[in-house]
């Protein structure tokens, strides 16, 4: 109980969003222009920061029964310039074959030019605009949805939500429309919305609608965690330039990614939702309160303090610190042995031997059978092995066969409380958590034991082993 | 109404009538109900006005009968089913957003016309006799709830209204004159007005107050119990 009030305090209300974000960060002037598309997009291409094309506009009914149709591209959406939660839209596709006044819309149904005329009418009477005022009908390009989110996107475009305040991005999710949404990312009408880690790009955990925690697609075994943000880099950047030009110190950025032109802008939002701290499982009221007061000069410095503050994971942060990896008790590992074969398998970790061994038959697969074979004909019982003889009886084997075993890079002895053993050692290459290391293993009969392959602390010195992983 | 302060007296000899009076002084109280329930509680309804008046709509249409609130729900509901149906109908017509709201109206007073006249043929007469401008106030919601409906949708249209209801129903509790709790406010605001000035320092804290409403801890509720 006490716990939770106290947990409480990460989180932004709508009291807090309103008193001590909006009304002292979002004034009048920015609020106006941010909700008004066809300003906004003016304004924002001037700052440098891309937009949908804007084809053409229609501010009266005058303009509406003049208006040229034959200049629209063959797919293309209409808006109404001051429309709220992406009403009033209507993406058109393309002309239906072999008509030229028949459109076919995003859900396949179609659409007759007297009835884009209706709908056009209803927007300059302000159907859809704040407080019910005439607005202006505008023509965009349609965004074609980029190959990696195809997989994700129910019948629309993914956006990603960035909340920016005092030029710092502070959380983000993907927003993905789905059949409830009607194609619309929008998650108070049933889209889904994937919180995003600021330092990877890489999405975390979701929710569907406001607050239904989700794992997979809907009707799919698609995983909603783990998805790349690709060009995150240059949306965090864009997210920030825009807030800049626009005067809006508590912005939602919307930014969309097109298959041919990478990242777009959409839309900035005056008033961002809350649900991006369900999505993110994480509060908004701290993290904001950490930005505050910092002085940001560029926008790639304030990107990267964003992802220094709210990058996910501690595991980054001690792979940035120490520039280890963090890997796990039990890895996959690729093994390249000779003639470049390739062997993938699970390595055990073990950080209580010293150096790497290898079992019998994996490392005849890696092409050293030869070695197993003429190193097992070698009479072993020539030798006294004890801790005391072990240096010279190493060097009397290497030379006496370094010839007839030409892989023989080494002699181990293991001196255990089972016994003792001689063992050849040979040089692999493997790539662990995409490090290569170069090392010297010892081959023995590891058949009754669950890894074929256990690595020592001598090829562990780039790496910190996480035994829960 | 043993208790009336000196300053109410002054009031009713200057020829003003107790009922106008109430209402004037009880006004300032729904409106701060109505903030309290959205700010501190989080139940949104259709703004201020809207719940407030319809309060005050509630309280005078039952204000000789507390169970006379049931005439009040009736009418409320057939507005809104009536409302909503009718915007189905007129969307097929495609017409312009004001004559497409008039049509609405009308139709809207005609169904609490037939709805009366049909209570009194089966003899309600305690229906059929309420009074007009209360059901008038009632009726202007349509306008209201049509605008949410098109900006977002039925659900939340629904909700509001449903909001809207509960809010009236508290506000009705807490100040009709047929309820005790209604009894005891009008009894303190009559021997007290001039506490009503407190009202202006309640709001001015509940303006300035950042937590969380009771609502938004069960919205995040999943959230919280992830940081702790």
């Amino acid at each position: 109980m006490f716990e939770s009030i106290r947990a409480s305090k990460n989180i932004l209300g709508m009291n807090a969003r309103n008193l001590t974000y909006i009304r002292p960060h979002n004034l009048k002037k920015s609020k106006r222009l941010a909700d008004n598309k066809i300003r906004s997009k003016h304004m924002l291409k001037k700052a440098g920061v891309p937009v949908p094309r804007l084809i053409a506009q229609i501010s009266s009914r005058r303009t509406l029964e003049s208006f040229d149709w034959n200049i629209l591209p063959p797919s293309f959406v209409i808006k109404p310039n001051k429309g709220l939660g992406g009403d009033g839209i209507i993406v058109i596709y393309g002309r239906k074959r072999g008509t030229d006044d028949v459109w076919i819309k995003s859900n396949g149904k179609t659409i007759t030019l007297n009835d884009l005329k209706i709908h056009i009418g209803h927007i300059l009477d302000g159907e859809y605009s704040l407080s019910n005022t005439p607005d202006i009908a505008f023509f965009e390009e349609r965004l074609k949805l980029s190959k990696e989110f195809r997989p994700y996107a129910y019948k629309g475009i993914p956006d990603i939500r960035i909340i920016i305040y005092n030029k710092v991005p502070v959380m983000a999710m993907l927003r993905l429309p789905t059949k409830e949404s009607g194609g619309k990312a929008n998650l108070q009408q049933g889209g889904i919305g994937v919180g995003i880690d600021m330092a990877r790009g890489t999405t975390t955990t979701a929710v569907q609608g406001k607050s239904k925690i989700i794992e997979y697609v809907p009707d799919t075994r698609l995983l909603l965690s783990g998805i790349k943000i690709p060009y995150w880099n240059e949306i965090l950047t864009l997210a920030i330039k825009a807030q800049d030009a626009s005067g809006l110190g508590f912005l939602g950025a919307d930014i969309a990614i097109d298959r041919d032109d990478g990242p777009v802008f959409l839309e900035l939002n005056a008033r961002p939702g809350l649900s991006i701290q369900v999505a993110n499982m994480a509060g908004l009221k701290r993290r904001l309160e950490r930005v505050e007061g910092l002085k940001i000069k560029s926008a790639i410095r304030g990107a990267s303090v964003g992802k220094n503050l709210f990058g996910g994971e501690i595991e980054e942060e001690v792979e940035g610190m120490s520039g280890k990896r963090v890997i796990g008790a039990v890895e996959d590992i690729q093994i390249i042995g000779k003639n470049d074969v390739k062997i993938t398998t699970q390595a055990k970790v073990d950080t209580g031997a010293h150096s790497t061994s290898i079992d019998n038959e994996l490392a005849r697969m890696l092409g050293f059978g030869h070695v197993i074979d003429t190193f097992g004909k070698i009479n072993l019982s020539q030798y006294d092995i004890t801790p005391k003889n072990e240096a010279d009886i190493k060097k009397d084997i290497i030379t006496k066969y370094k010839k007839s075993i030409p892989d023989l890079d080494d002699v181990a002895i293991v001196f255990a409380s089972s016994g003792s053993s001689v063992r050849p050692v040979i040089k692999i290459k493997f790539i662990m958590d995409n490090r290569t290391i170069i090392a010297q293993v010892n081959i023995i009969d590891r058949s009754d034991m669950k890894y074929d392959i256990i690595i020592g602390k001598k090829n562990l010195s780039r790496f910190l082993v996480d035994v829960s992983k | 109404m043993d208790n009336i302060s000196p300053l109410i007296q002054f009031f009713l000899n200057q020829g003003l009538n107790l009922d106008t009076i109430i209402l004037l002084l009880l006004f300032p109280v729904v409106a701060t109900i109505v903030v309290i329930l959205r700010q501190i509680v989080g139940i949104k309804a259709f703004g201020i006005y809207t719940p407030s008046i319809i309060t005050l709509a509630f309280v005078f249409i039952a204000k000789d009968n507390f169970w006379d609130i049931k005439y009040a729900i009736a009418i409320y509901a057939i507005v809104l089913f009536v409302g909503m149906a009718m915007r189905y109908v007129l969307k097929k017509l495609r017409l312009l957003y004001l004559p497409r709201v008039a049509i609405n109206l009308t139709v809207v007073s005609f169904s609490v016309l037939f709805t009366l006249v049909l209570a009194g043929y089966f003899g309600r007469t305690g229906f059929a006799s309420t009074a007009i401008f209360p059901i008038l106030v009632i009726i202007m919601l349509v306008e209201k709830f049509v605008t949410v409906q098109i900006e977002k949708g039925n659900r939340t249209a629904i909700i509001l209204a449903i909001e809207t209801l509960v809010i009236a129903l508290i506000g009705y509790t807490v100040l009709s004159p047929t309820t005790p709790i209604g009894e005891y406010t009008i009894g303190f605001t009559l021997a007290h007005p001039v506490a009503l000035l407190l009202i202006i320092p309640i709001n001015i804290f509940i303006g300035k107050w950042t937590g969380l409403r009771l609502n938004e801890y069960f919205r995040f509720h999943d959230v919280i119990n992830k940081i702790k």
